[in-house]
């Protein structure tokens, strides 16, 4: 197999940045199950989503994850924290 | 959980994005309504996977799963498996096309070495041989 390049979109930076994803998207405040956004809001999911795809064709650092706000997407949420042991 | 140790597994994107084949993997639980549904009885995960096709009608999608709320799911599979939105992106002409098959899972496992070196690899496998993406979406929950 010669690879596949992957983008992320994660609601749950600090859980999935501990896999280091080569390329991850975290859309700022979006709670869990809202990964493209709200239900219907086609213009937000789009441009999540082209936001993402876009990340393929910039220099980012394997590893990390981009942080993007919409501020469309309204009410904001915490992500799950990572249990410290 | 700890910071992985492996290697990051960084495959270069050198291609033009709207010349390009999309496909979407997701952990969200996303199968057909006549597919069997992941096995939320098992305490451990259901390892599998199911395929679905480009062109999907969107309303015959569902989630099993029942470690997240997928109620906004269940009303627009889209927030979790873009498929919709990835069609119109393909009008657009941002990207070239949809690839010929995309992949849902059930992103909930507490046997981690079986997903990571079985059903991991089966879904690479299957997107770099059926599906032909040069590109693929992770989405979860």
């Amino acid at each position: 197999m010669k690879g596949v390049p992957t983008v992320l979109i994660t609601v749950s930076p600090e859980v999935s940045g501990q896999m280091r994803p080569p390329r991850a998207l975290y859309p700022k405040g979006f709670k869990i199950g809202n990964s493209l956004g709200r239900p219907g809001m086609r213009d937000l999911q789009k441009k999540v989503m082209r936001d993402a795809l876009s990340l393929l064709t910039q220099n980012t650092r394997p590893g990390d994850y981009i942080t993007i706000e919409y501020p469309e997407y309204g009410e904001q949420y915490e992500p799950p924290r990572v249990k410290k042991l | 959980m700890t910071i992985s140790r492996k290697c990051v597994p960084f495959t270069p994107f050198e291609r033009e994005l709207a010349k390009s084949t999309i496909a979407i993997v997701t952990a969200g639980g996303v199968h057909l309504k006549d597919q069997e549904p992941f096995n939320i009885a098992d305490e451990l995960g259901d390892l599998s996977y199911r395929e679905i096709a480009p062109d999907v009608d969107s309303a015959n999608l569902m989630v099993t799963h029942h470690h997240y709320d997928h109620a906004d799911a269940d009303q627009d599979i889209n927030v979790v498996f873009p498929i919709d939105v990835l069609r119109d992106l393909q009008s657009e002409g941002f990207i070239g096309s949809l690839a010929s098959q995309h992949i849902g899972y059930m992103g909930y496992t507490q046997q981690l070495k079986a997903m990571y070196e079985g059903t991991a690899r089966e879904i690479a496998n299957d997107i770099d041989k059926a599906s032909r993406a040069d590109a693929v979406i992770l989405t979860g929950g």
